[in-house]
């Protein structure tokens, strides 16, 4: 499988720095952001195999910063990370489309597996894509 | 229990788990970067092993790292400590200033979400005052939380503790964006205005174009 890419978003610089550096280690391409409003211009600017998402972040929070990602490109693979864990805000974050919720402090092995997981599924939705493309460019020509 | 000593109950419980809850997620931000920097060090030493030589500047700048989370969590457990401890004794006295002090550092977090930073304006010396300590501290964090509106980012809300005479005062102000008080601020007003009522003290409002100014009085 290609090298994954990811965006890292928490307000927290020490945390992103380190984790960043040791997913780097291990092939993962790292971009990180500081902010909800920096991601939503770095996740326009270029895919991402999976958006790892802190959910407690001044100004515009997780789950806003969520929405707007979504909104944007519902086919986001977002992961939330997050030392503000509760079953609700859990639950409300898958419901609006994140496809993982996982708690701080995580392993990095675990949260790999997630991330992992993510590419396989943007690799498919975008073959699916790909497919009605193809299908639709048929249909017309009535072949 | 009457349904206003019901009520209050709820409330009081309430603050005191947004303050705790605000506590938990900053201790699990400090144990992540710990255990970050704990795996970067198990990843080094795999590299040693490999061959890679060891760099020992590096080393010692992860263990500085380590140290300064290590440091800033000891802190929060302090502070939420001291917070937690104002729950011993329904009257006791204390330095307001401290617990002035105290309650903001805590309510930095809340305040940094709402786009706004505390700044806490501290007399000489200590301002002693015989009350009930929690019943302050929620107080105070109610007056900040009716602050916490910030027009632009990181803008900065004021808390100034001073003597005047028979009283104490705590000084709460900052520019807040919505401007005039509505039907949710007032009812919050009176809600402060009630807890200081019961603390023997007395809560003052004063709006300026976009400055909110209250002034939280009790005897000292």
């Amino acid at each position: 499988m290609a090298n994954e890419r990811v965006l890292l978003v928490d307000d927290e610089e020490e945390f992103t720095q380190v984790l960043s550096e040791r997913m780097e280690a291990r092939g993962v391409g790292v971009d990180t952001a500081a902010n909800g409003p920096e991601a939503l211009e770095k996740a326009k600017a270029a895919p991402y195999d999976a958006i790892i998402l802190d959910l407690a972040m001044p100004g515009m929070d997780g789950i806003e910063t969520l929405k707007r990602l979504l909104g944007a490109n519902p086919e986001l693979q977002v992961i939330l990370l997050t030392g503000h864990g509760t079953v609700q805000k859990g639950v409300e974050a898958v419901k609006l489309g994140a496809v993982d919720f996982l708690e701080k402090p995580a392993e990095i092995d675990k949260l790999l597996e997630k991330i992992h997981q993510a590419q396989a599924t943007r690799m498919l939705l975008v073959e699916e894509r790909a497919e009605e493309k193809i299908k639709d460019i048929l249909k017309s020509k009535g072949w | 229990m009457s349904q206003q000593a019901d009520r209050l109950r709820r409330e009081e419980l309430a603050f005191f788990g947004r303050v705790g809850a605000g506590v938990t997620h900053d201790m699990r931000n400090v144990l992540s970067i710990v255990g970050e920097y704990a795996g970067l060090l198990e990843d080094l030493a795999a590299l040693a092993e490999r061959g890679k030589p060891v760099d020992l500047e590096r080393l010692k700048k992860v263990s500085g790292s380590i140290a300064r989370q290590v440091k800033k969590g000891t802190e929060t457990m302090e502070r939420f400590s001291r917070f937690a401890h104002a729950t011993d004794e329904e009257t006791a006295s204390f330095d307001l200033a401290g617990l002035v002090e105290n309650t903001a550092a805590l309510a930095q977090r809340r305040a940094a979400q709402a786009g706004c930073r505390l700044q806490v304006e501290l007399p000489e010396k200590p301002v002693s005052v015989r009350n009930n300590p929690f019943s302050l501290q929620r107080a105070v964090y109610g007056a900040v939380d009716l602050i916490l509106d910030c027009p632009e980012k990181d803008e900065e809300v004021t808390l100034e503790v001073a003597s005047q005479g028979a009283a104490a005062e705590i000084r709460v102000s900052g520019r807040v964006a919505g401007g005039e008080a509505d039907g949710q601020w007032a009812d919050q007003v009176a809600g402060l205005s009630a807890t200081l009522a019961d603390l023997g003290g007395s809560l003052e409002t004063s709006v300026m174009g976009e400055t909110v100014l209250l002034v939280l009085s009790i005897p000292s």
